[in-house]
């Protein structure tokens, strides 16, 4: 089978995410598609399985044009899309999942489970997976899970098979086994589309590449003509505005120093240390741990082991309640679910952190409360009507500007920011880097955690790339350009 | 400046509230239940001093009456708004009120009085005793769900079933007798009126309002109930919030033990406190608490209440059969909740 996708086309709004892309992938290929965040990768696919509808463009099978209106019609195509987050019922046994919607039954109208286990046997055999198909789910590990997504779809008739980022919460021993399994597919003529962020695998395992950026296809070809490198170029472009923000540094004495510091499942091995008036970013792919590793030395995951000095202090940090006696100031990502408190209005939510430092004798100081609360408000330019409205009728960066307020107005010596402009408006964004060198410039010790190494190059002073839970390298000055940062973040050398 | 001058449009404005106040709109149920009541209990009365001397009786009768129930509803309200639940307040009741009654016990194997101590100190004893008990027991289920991470409706299931059988079993041989002059703590007249009971959840409620809007402790409570995550990563510590609030209901249990020693003189431990932990919730509910917790206020479980309480006066009153009355009380939980839905869209 061979599939094409010509010119397509694909807006949100005011947002052109994609600009006429064209792919083609035949049976027994595998296509890595590449990209940055917002290249336009999922929307692409997305129209491939389905799952919305392009603006203009034609996707021929065998050259015939199709049209998918749902992801009914794709499937029916021969299309099958594996997401990310695998569309399993855990607490059902492998066969009941493979015949989830499409149970097979008996003519007494009960469900027929010696046949559709011997049908899913078959299909085992076929892929070569040993696996027993009355086990649960439950059981299984993310590789073998994302297995059974594909033997369903080749139970299906798919022979074109979307992964999307199939890689990024395994282990090394389970990747393997799923390129492995990748193989066998090729082998059987089947074609894959295989979206990734990293490039040590690409070259690995695809015999094929196409790189978005920005919704234009701007490169494609074959994986033998290229190496990591160029693949990372094509991803970043050459044109990107990613100088950074110049400032006088004043660095001080020492504020934070981990030795060691490991978690059982998510980092191991960290050391590294913080000045006063410092910006050190951290940055990685998802699942590198950078997230676990601060919300440990913030003390929401107190069972680290390592040692944590603040001030040449050797400290023990079991609580949140303690990171922040101890001077740590935590912003975290994903605001709406771990930032803000939407029942409660903007003035509370800007000072939940000092409410018990503002409260005296019996009850909580009004006046201080909110000679404190306008003091952040001012400084950080923070726009709203009234301070009584809920902290939902705020924009994303505002809001998370008041999550910033809450914490600075505890006077922090260290300040973590995870993905601190997620969600966040371009105005807004620079903004908040310009609240971030402000701080840096008063003194405080300061984190950025991000995905995004242009926001890291921008604000650092230098930055720690972690890999798989383990800090694989750090760059500062003319070292720190995307092309390095991309190549360390995706456990090349 | 220029004053432009809104016509007043009742319709509007009643619209308004109705949708964005939980708390206006079991005022308006409340209102039009006391309406209701006043027109069942009738006008046939030689004079207005006659008619009014009914009527304030009879709601003398169901704030006492419903006083007891009242005041673990104030503490249910801080338990759910924390986003628990706590069922073992009937049971709770019972354990504190047998132990009080031991205390004070005046017959023939009382334990304290036959030391000497009798009177005022030895109540005094008791009331502190049956307070602290509550407040230990509440921070027992505390422990439980905050150490031992068990569902708050686990925990207090179990304790509910441990409290109860443990007293039953242990009061089968003993039989305190309740000194009269315990019972003025409820019976004490206020001119001419029982009303010592109304006075307490009265005081209880203001004290609890202004804990509930005022303090620290009251604040983090709305902040754990509605999102516990960011609570904990604003540094607060979450766990010594919800043990705080199960002691807080535990107390407040205790004052309710005590009422209903000093009123009846005596406790049924099969049967007494059955059944308050759902009248508890069903008040809390109708007041606009809401069951996942963050929403909802110390005068909803107030209004709850009362929206109760006059609604099985009226049903009283209409000589509804005594087996359907449990049937409106069904309906109008389920009322206000269908109300808070809507009321989130």
């Amino acid at each position: 089978m061979k599939l094409e996708m010509q010119n397509i086309y694909k807006s949100f709004g005011a947002n052109n995410v994609l600009k006429g892309v064209d792919i083609s992938l035949s049976g027994g290929e595998i296509c890595a598609l590449l990209g940055e965040n917002g290249a336009g990768k999922s929307t692409l696919m997305n129209i491939l399985g389905g799952v919305i509808n392009s603006d203009s463009g034609t996707i021929l099978i065998d050259g015939k044009p199709v049209e998918f209106k749902n992801p009914v019609d794709s499937l029916e195509a021969g299309i099958a899309f594996i997401h990310q987050e695998l569309n399993l019922v855990n607490d059902l046994a492998i066969f009941e999942n493979m015949f989830i919607g499409r149970e097979l039954k008996n003519k007494y109208g009960f469900l027929d489970a010696k046949t559709m286990i011997k049908k899913t046997k078959e299909i085992f055999e076929k892929i070569g997976l040993e696996l027993n198909p009355e086990q649960m789910v439950r059981d299984l590990d993310t590789s073998y899970k994302q297995f059974i997504e594909i033997a369903r779809a080749l139970m299906m008739n798919a022979s074109i098979i979307i992964m999307d980022e199939p890689t990024t919460s395994l282990t090394e021993h389970e990747i393997k086994r799923v390129f492995a399994m990748m193989n066998v597919l090729k082998s059987h003529g089947v074609g894959m589309v295989f979206i990734s962020h990293k490039l040590k695998e690409v070259v690995e395992i695809c015999n094929k590449y196409t790189v978005l950026r920005d919704g234009n296809m701007v490169a494609t070809g074959e994986i033998k003509d290229v190496t990591t490198d160029d693949l990372a170029k094509h991803m970043v472009g050459h044109d990107v505005r990613t100088e950074s923000l110049q400032r006088d540094k004043e660095i001080g004495n020492e504020v934070l120093r981990l030795e060691r510091l490991t978690d059982v499942t998510h980092f191991r091995d960290i050391s590294l240390n913080l000045r006063q008036g410092e910006i050190l970013g951290v940055t990685g792919l998802l699942g590198d741990g950078r997230s676990e590793l601060f919300q440990a030395v913030f003390g929401d995951r107190p069972k680290y082991t390592g040692d944590i000095y603040i001030d040449n202090q050797q400290v023990k940090i079991d609580s949140t309640t303690k990171g922040l006696d101890l001077g740590i100031a935590y912003v975290p990502r994903n605001r709406k679910e771990n930032g803000i408190i939407k029942d409660m209005n903007i003035l509370e939510n800007g000072s939940l952190v000092t409410l018990k430092r503002l409260q005296k004798r019996f009850f909580i100081d009004r006046k201080k409360q909110n000679t404190e609360f306008d003091i952040q408000k001012d400084s950080l330019k923070i726009k709203m009507e009234k301070k009584l409205d809920l902290i939902t009728s705020l924009s994303g960066g505002n809001q998370q500007k008041i999550v910033l307020a809450k914490w600075l107005s505890s006077n922090p010596k260290i300040l973590i920011m995870d993905n601190p402009t997620q969600g966040v408006d371009v105005g807004a964004k620079e903004e908040i880097y310009d609240i971030i060198l402000k701080l840096a410039g008063q003194g405080v010790g300061i984190i950025v955690l991000s995905s995004e190494a242009q926001e890291i190059i921008r604000v650092c002073d230098r930055s720690l790339v972690m890999y798989h839970g383990a800090i694989v390298g750090e760059v500062s000055g003319e070292d720190m350009n995307e092309q390095k940062i991309m190549r360390l973040a995706t456990g090349g050398k | 400046m220029e004053k432009t001058k809104v016509k007043f449009n009742f319709i509007t404005w009643f619209k308004k509230n109705w949708t964005e106040s939980a708390l206006f709109s079991t005022g308006v149920a409340l209102f039009v239940m006391v309406i209701l009541q006043t027109v069942a209990l009738g006008f046939e009365f030689d004079s207005f001093g006659e008619w009014f001397a009914t009527w304030a009786n009879n709601w003398i009768n169901i704030l006492r009456n419903n006083a007891g129930v009242g005041i673990v509803a104030l503490g249910m309200a801080f338990v759910i708004i924390s986003g628990g639940i706590d069922l073992a307040v009937g049971s709770t009741m019972v354990a504190v009120g047998a132990v009080l009654m031991m205390i004070i016990d005046n017959g023939p194997n009382a334990l304290l009085a036959s030391t000497g101590i009798t009177g005022v100190p030895l109540y005094i004893i008791g009331i502190v005793v049956a307070i602290a008990m509550g407040c230990g027991l509440g921070q027992l289920t505390g422990v439980l769900v905050t150490k031992g991470k068990l569902p708050p409706f686990i925990a207090t299931l179990g304790m509910m079933k441990i409290l109860r059988s443990v007293t039953q079993h242990f009061m089968q041989t003993n039989s305190p007798k309740v000194p009269t002059g315990f019972l003025q703590i409820a019976s004490l007249k206020m001119g001419n009126l029982l009303i010592m009971p109304i006075i307490y959840w009265l005081v209880i409620a203001i004290i609890l309002y202004i804990v509930s809007k005022k303090t620290a402790f009251g604040r983090y409570v709305y902040a754990v109930g509605s999102n516990e995550r960011t609570a904990k990563l604003s540094g607060i510590n979450v766990g010594k919030v919800k043990r705080k609030v199960y002691a807080l209901i535990g107390m407040l249990v205790g004052v309710t033990a005590i009422l209903q020693v000093s009123r009846i003189g005596s406790m049924d431990y099969a049967n007494a406190g059955s059944g308050y932990e759902m009248d508890a919730i069903a008040a809390v509910i109708v007041g606009g608490v809401s069951m996942s917790g963050g929403k909802g206020s110390v005068m909803g479980a107030v209004l709850g209440m009362l929206i109760i309480a006059v609604m099985n006066n009226l049903l009283n009153l209409l000589g509804v059969p005594p087996f359907l009355r449990e049937a409106f009380k069904g309906m109008i939980v389920i009322g206000a909740v269908l109300l808070q839905k809507k009321e989130e869209n």
